[in-house]
């Protein structure tokens, strides 16, 4: 059953079609790949899924339910959670304050917001720790953000995500910038996640991709071209085309 | 107890031994303000150019109440927080929609709006000339027209606000807004309405800024044109700039250091806010934090010395 689809989705910016009429299924607990050429309006599909910018055409339904249109805020709250290509975390913060913020957005209540000290929730705390847990930081939940490395800070970044319990996770290139060794580690983390959620992963990386993926969808020019298994999609001679310009095949 | 929390029941002690009763009483009115000031502006990352808009007509909505119909001084005061809750709750409304540079401008148009109407409603405000005869009634017995006592009621006001804003600050209210701070889009990408929370922040600022008000015009018994003009928006913005926007104690300093300067070297010196102006040109070339940083710089920099 699908979780995620959309339905003829489009998203233009001026004469440019970034996101053109783009049907997608994303089956549950699946692992599911968008890969395609820089500017084939991958990560504007990601932001027309969470509701950061709003589609010109066609609908989005999530577990069934019509939510295009919905703003990002409220989409975090369906359970739809999302990492960033370039990390976007709370630069100020040490790396549990970091995700506890997310793990409190999607606590069952916000009871005491305004009165009880941030430190006295303890199940927030622990969702918080556990997040941290799954990405292998736990032991430098105290540090701030400015003192771990890159590639650690991408592991925040899909803590973050993961702090806000949700259903279905979607990740945008989580090894961009990572050396060999730093990538190796994150593809065992997804790996790790895959089963426990819906997993959606843009990646350029086709090592990764081939590896981890159960289904693979390709976009070029804010259209879907392919769809299918690893399999199916290196055979997939208009895959080569839109990858090597044309001239392969 | 904490040495902050000595350091400042002795300066609410010894203000007033060492400063004219009105003049340490300022101080205190006017830390309240900047602490609400300071929710925006450290907390939130948000510039506002208009709180003059809520102090202003808290005080002239409760100075009204209070020479016309003579209502007690915990009603005014009462009074003073609700219009000023009320008053951002209006303005936020609209300055939240925009960001940046635009949302600066917002609140400084709509305090010149404000400052307008109180400018023409003579009938009222008394325009150019202010609002004079604002009484400050007794309560229990205390006769708060004396200095002293109403620098005690002030002061202690002072640190239940100070109490106040400190619980918000560490609750998981205070988080998101220093979340919003750090980075607005992720905070909304985990689920948190930007707007809603700093109109939020708005309205706990524009309460304390009323309260400030309220205080104010029974210190002077009069509300001043200048009490709702933007000159006293900026005062705010500057002095808790100097004190230092990242702390909570932040605008406690910089209250002192501005009234302090204002009201004391401004009689020895007339061309005071030279002064002023060098110091905030220090704060922002070397000292971003304000006072609260060069002094933790100036222990960090001395126990270091120590070690050697």
């Amino acid at each position: 059953m699908a979780i995620l689809e959309t339905k003829n989705l489009s998203k233009s910016f001026g004469a440019l079609a970034a996101v053109d009429g783009v049907s997608l299924a994303i089956e549950a607990g699946s692992l599911h790949s968008i890969i395609g050429p820089n500017g084939a309006g991958k990560t504007t599909l990601f932001n027309l899924l969470t509701g950061t910018t709003r589609p010109s055409s066609g609908s989005i339904l999530f577990d069934g339910r019509d939510i295009t249109g919905t703003p990002a805020h409220r989409v975090a709250h369906l359970g739809l959670a999302r990492s960033f290509q370039r990390t976007n975390v709370f630069p100020a913060f040490s790396l549990l304050d970091n995700v506890w913020v997310a793990a409190f957005a999607c606590a069952p209540s916000w009871r005491g917001i305004l009165w009880r000290r941030a430190d006295r929730y303890p199940e927030v705390r622990a969702r918080a720790l556990a997040a941290l847990e799954d990405v292998g930081l736990a032991d430098k939940a105290g540090k701030p953000v400015r003192e771990i490395s890159h590639g650690e800070q991408r592991q925040l970044e899909l803590a973050i995500a993961l702090a806000a319990a949700p259903r279905v996770l979607l990740l945008d290139e989580p090894a961009a910038g990572l050396s060999p060794e730093e990538t190796r580690k994150l593809v065992a983390l997804v790996r790790a996640l895959k089963g426990r959620y819906t997993i959606v992963l843009i990646e350029h990386k086709m090592d990764i991709i081939m590896s981890v993926s159960d289904r693979i969808s390709v976009m070029h020019f804010g259209s879907l071209i392919a769809a299918g298994t690893p399999a199916e999609i290196q055979r997939n001679r208009e895959v080569r085309r839109a990858y090597l310009g044309g001239v392969a095949a | 107890m904490k040495k902050e929390n000595i350091l400042l029941l002795a300066a609410v002690i010894a203000l007033p031994l060492v400063l004219r009763p009105a003049i340490a009483t300022e101080i205190w009115i006017f830390a309240i303000f900047g602490l609400g000031l300071n929710l925006l502006l450290g907390y939130t990352g948000l510039l506002s150019f208009g709180q003059a808009t809520f102090f202003g007509s808290a005080a002239y909505v409760a100075g009204w109440l209070l020479k016309h119909y003579g209502i007690g001084v915990f009603l005014a005061l009462g009074t003073g927080v609700f219009v000023g809750a009320a008053s951002a709750a209006l303005v936020g409304y609209l300055c939240v929609q925009r960001s940046g540079l635009y949302f600066i401008m917002l609140t400084f148009a709509l305090n010149q709006l404000f400052y307008f109407v109180a400018y023409q409603w003579t009938s009222v405000t008394g325009g150019e000339d202010g609002m004079p005869g604002i009484p400050r009634p007794a309560f229990l017995g205390i006769d708060f027209r004396d200095p002293l006592p109403y620098y005690v009621f002030v002061s202690a006001l002072f640190l239940l606000s100070l109490w106040i804003m400190k619980r918000i600050v560490e609750s998981p209210l205070g988080r998101i807004l220093q979340a919003i701070r750090e980075n607005e889009v992720r905070a909304e990408a985990v689920g948190y309405d930007a707007a809603r929370f700093k109109l939020v922040a708005f309205v706990i600022g524009g309460a304390f800024s009323g309260a400030a008000g309220v205080l104010y015009a029974m210190l002077f018994g009069i509300v001043p044109l200048e009490a709702i003009g933007f000159v006293t928006s900026g005062n705010v913005v500057f002095a808790t700039l100097i004190g230092g926007s990242g702390s909570l104690y932040g605008p406690i300093i910089g209250s002192f250091v501005f009234i302090w300067l204002s009201e004391s070297v401004s009689t020895l010196w007339a061309r005071w806010p030279l002064l002023l102006g060098v110091a905030f040109v220090i704060v922002v070339l070397f000292f971003r934090g304000g006072v609260v940083e060069a002094w933790a710089r100036f222990w960090s920099w001395r126990s270091s010395k120590q070690k050697i």
